[in-house]
Formats: C-alpha cells, structure tokens, sequence
C-alpha cells in the first residue's frame, strides 16, 4: 500500500487483512518459484477487454487495472466509478499509467506482437464463419476442386457437358435424403468456444443454410445431388449395366463413381453412443437421454477433432446442471461404423471427406459412434 | 469445367457480400472478440445452473437458460432467455429478457426484467455469466418494493399460495 502520491491526509480504506498483513519476503538468492500460467493470466488480463493488459493504466485509489484505452472508454461511457470495486473515478487524473506492470508482461511474453496477430488472424477466421461471405467462398472452394477433380475423369467421359443433365436425374435421392432430420437451428457454430479452430470451412453449419437461393441451387443440383448419386450407382453398377437404357448422364456418374466418390461440400451424419463403450457409462446415458443420437449436416472439410470439439460442447450445453464435475470438458473417441458391429476408431485429423471416401460408400448419411474417454 | 460456374455469382454477388462482411467485421471487433472470449470461459467452466450460447452464428444474440435456485419455490424450473449485445458492449449492457414466460415480481409479461445492474449499475466487468447468476439470485430474492409484475408481488409473501400459482403457471407456459 505504499504510495509515491502525497498522501498524508488520505484515509485508506484497508481491510482487515491488509491492515494486519506481513509483507512477503524480497527474494535475493537464486531461488525459482513456479506459478501456473492460469493464476497469472487473471493477473495480466484486463477485466474489460478480457484480453493482455495494454498500455497498463491503475486506478490511483483502489489500485485496479486495466487497458488504457478499455478504461477510458469505460469512464466516458458509464458511471465514473471504478468497474472493478465501484470506487468513484473522478476523471482520467484518478489513473495513472503502470509501465512498471507493461514491462513485466513483455518480460513474461517477449513475444507478445506475434501471438496477438495469431490470434487475430483465428479471430478473423472464426468471424468469417459467421458471415454468409464465407459460405460463398467455401461455395466457391468446393466448386474448384470439384473442377480441377474433374480433367482426371474427363478421359472417361466423351461429353463433359453431359453431366449436368443428370441433375435432374439425382433429385429424387437427394429428397430421399432430406427427410432425415437435421440438428435443431440452435445447433450454431462449434468454433466460437473451440477457438483454436481455424478454417472456416470446418464450421458445423446449421440448416437452413442462409446462401441466396442461385447458390444453393447450383451446390444442391450440380455438386451434391451428382456426386451423391454417383456414390449410389457405382454401389449399384453391376445393376445399371446390365440395363440398357443409360443415358449418357449416367455413364459419367458411373465413372465418377469408380473414382473418387467426393462429395465437396456437405456431408450428412448421425451420431450416436458407441453401443458397448459407453453402455457402461450409465449415469452419462441417463443423464444423454434421447439427446444421444444427433443428425448433423455439415461440411466435408470438417474433421474428426472439429466433431469431437462440437460434440463436446453441445453435450455439455444440453446437460448443464444434470452433470456432475467429472463429466464436464468430455473428450471423445470417434468411430465409423462401415458394417454393423464393427467399429474402426478415427484420427483427430481425418475430416469427413475422406471417412466417407474410405469407409462409407452408400447413399446414406454416414453413421458415427461416440464414447467418452476417460482419460 | 465451366458448367459449375455461375456467371452471376462469380461476376456481381460474391465481391458485394465480402464487401459488407469486412465492414461489419470491423466494427464489431472488439466486441466479437470479448464476446469470444466468454462464451470460451463459459464452455470451459460451465457453472452449475446457468448456460448460454450464441442462438446462431450471429455471436451479437445468445440464449441462455437458468435453472430455478434449489431450496426456493422457483426450484426444478428452467426458464430460457435472450441476451442481445450491442456495439458498445461491455460498455453497454445486453439487452435480456426471459424467453419462457416468468412469474415474478421484477419481471413483466413480455419477460422484461427489471434490474439494476442491467441498466444503471452496469459495469464494463460484468459479463453474460455474472448476468445469468445475478438473475438466477433475483428469482430467489425479488424486490417487491418497485415490482413490475403486481400479482406476484402481492402474492410473494405467502410463499405455499406463491408456489402453487408458480407451478401451475409454469406448466402451462413452459413450452410456449
């Protein structure tokens, strides 16, 4: 409580503690000690931005800190009273700046500037998924590789052209398929809280999606419902070649098919408990109830950690109060399902494209399994 | 290759959405990065009672939902609410209101709530979790000096009359 202000006549108001502690010891010999980096970030963050302290200003009274800026911000704004403890701020003379504090930052984190653009740029990112811009341009990304997929077929096909007249062809399966329900529109976005997310394409979107509607339609008719159709018949091609009538359109699909059977942009998926892995695990299942099973309509670029990380937080958020601690920040083991009762566990890193491609090749969303590590 | 691109959207659509997307993103920067960074806290700590999330990918409106406090007569309710924040917070605090219908003393028929440090005993430090739990502590605890809801102000001191009229209002409103 030492002061440099002249500060004679001033009454401090000190609580019990302060009033009858002793100082900590100056420590002079070569002696370390620890603190978590948690304790000291609620000691170098500002309370208003939530963010490193910059430019460090200190009330003079109650000794609270914050950004320059946040804090006059907040003085022009509001009361003139301190946001932390509510003590009166006259104006800007009740702060004084605290180098002393900024050099002790840029003594813990020398390498402040890169990692604020880091985050900056994850930011971005993460706000780029929530405009319908980035939906165009992952649109558009789907579109290209869709494309450039595209030359490598062509050999097989006489008429490149052809292919868009199957579109009408593969509405039906595509309706098929939407019957299936999809995650409530509360589903929102599971990067704002992963945070360490970046690429926007990997947003679990929910539905129904907000592109005008010459977009969707050249995603649904020309990349979807095709490729989703082209997964079907080279299921089926045994079937169709044995039938006469094919039309050309059909005749690229099928060679799409023995391909890559990509689908570019969206994939479906149910999600559900692993049957035996998490059988055990009676008070999750009870408290999961019926919100154990979820349909999911997402990007293929999504990958198994985006889904874990997304799975996560919705449980957590459906159950709230009816987990117990222990069961909080659930991690998850994921699982496809290629034949009934055999389950093959996925690499964080895999995304959905390439599950599909691997190990589900029907027209069906694909189906997943969770179980919670308890590790 | 070129049956896949659409003439228009390549053309004129796409540079006028990226356009309106940077100035918003602008704006709002600072405010989407705070916003972040609580609903980060919130997921990593979820406190017992209390949640939020964004309602959908607009990070400015979120839902939350607050358990009725054990031991009062309020307990084994859930009420949902909206929070909308405004450019200017945490300078300025998020609009909230109860999405499920509420009977209580400070909270009128259209779920408006009347508390002070929603409106002028905000600070910049509270945040949508102190929001939550402040609500949640006013559902056990309401002031039924300046009530904006008469009949549950009236009724509060009885509290076996309160609970049962509570009750039955809830059930009925619950899913509406």
């Amino acid at each position: 409580m030492s002061s440099t202000e002249p500060s004679q006549n001033k009454t401090w108001e000190l609580s019990l503690y302060e009033l009858h502690r002793t100082p900590q010891e100056v420590i002079t010999d070569a002696t370390e000690i620890a603190v978590s980096p948690r304790s000291l970030h609620s000691e170098l963050m500002c309370p208003i931005c939530l963010d490193m302290l910059k430019k460090t200003m200190t009330t003079k009274e109650c000794l609270h800190r914050f950004c320059s800026d946040c804090i006059i911000t907040a003085l022009r704004s509001g009361n003139k009273e301190c946001p932390t403890c509510r003590k009166k701020l006259v104006s800007k003379r009740s702060l004084r700046p605290d180098p002393n504090f900024d050099l002790l930052i840029s003594k813990i984190y020398p390498s402040r500037d890169e990692y604020e653009a880091h985050q900056e740029r994850l930011i971005n990112k993460l706000n780029m998924s929530h405009s319908q811009a980035s939906l165009v341009n992952s649109i558009t990304e789907g579109i290209k590789l869709q494309s450039q997929n595209r030359p490598q077929r062509s050999r097989k096909n006489q008429d490149e052209t052809s292919a868009s007249n199957s579109s009408g062809n593969a509405e039906p399966a595509q309706n098929g398929n939407s019957s299936i329900p999809k995650d409530s529109p509360s589903t929102g976005n599971p990067t704002p809280s992963g945070g360490q997310s970046t690429s926007n394409p990997a947003s679990v979107r929910s539905t129904p999606s907000p592109v005008p509607s010459n977009l969707s339609s050249i995603s649904k008719n020309t990349s979807i419902t095709k490729r989703a159709k082209s997964i079907l018949t080279s299921e089926r091609s045994e079937e169709s070649e044995s039938s006469d009538g094919r039309t050309e359109g059909e005749n690229s699909m099928d060679t799409e098919g023995e391909g890559e059977p990509l689908n570019p942009n969206e994939i479906e998926l149910v999600f559900k408990p692993h049957p035996t892995e998490m059988a055990g695990d009676n008070q999750l299942m009870r408290a999961l109830r019926d919100s154990s099973v979820r349909y999911l309509k997402t990007t293929a670029n999504a990958s198994v950690d985006h889904l874990s990380k997304y799975l996560a937080m919705r449980l957590t958020l459906d159950l709230d109060a009816e987990l117990p601690e222990a069961y909080r920040l659930l991690n998850f083991c994921i699982y496809v399902a290629p034949a009934p009762g055999q389950f093959v566990p996925l690499a964080g890193s895999q995304t959905l494209r390439q599950i599909n491609d691997k190990f589900w090749k029907v027209n069906k969303p694909l189906e997943m399994y969770y179980s919670w590590k308890k590790t | 290759m070129a049956q896949n691109i659409n003439p228009h959207y390549s053309s004129s659509s796409n540079p006028e959405k990226q356009n309106e997307g940077t100035i918003k993103l602008k704006d709002n920067h600072a405010v989407s990065k705070r916003l972040q960074k609580e609903l980060m806290e919130l997921m990593r700590c979820a406190d017992k009672g209390i949640s939020a999330f964004p309602e959908s990918e607009n990070l400015f409106k979120w839902i939350g939902t607050i358990n009725g406090p054990l031991e009062t007569v309020y307990a084994g309710h859930k009420y949902k609410l909206s929070l909308e924040f405004p450019n200017s917070y945490p300078y300025a605090p998020p609009v909230v209101k109860f999405v499920t219908p509420c009977f209580h003393p400070n909270v009128d028929t259209c779920g408006l709530i009347c508390l002070d440090i929603l409106k002028d005993k905000w600070t910049a430090l509270y945040d949508v979790r102190t929001v939550l739990l402040s609500i949640q502590s006013l559902l056990a605890e309401p002031n039924t000096q300046s009530p904006l809801n008469q009949q549950a102000s009236y009724l509060w001191p009885n509290q076996p009359a309160y609970k049962k009229y509570l009750d039955e209002f809830y059930n009925k409103h619950k899913d509406s």
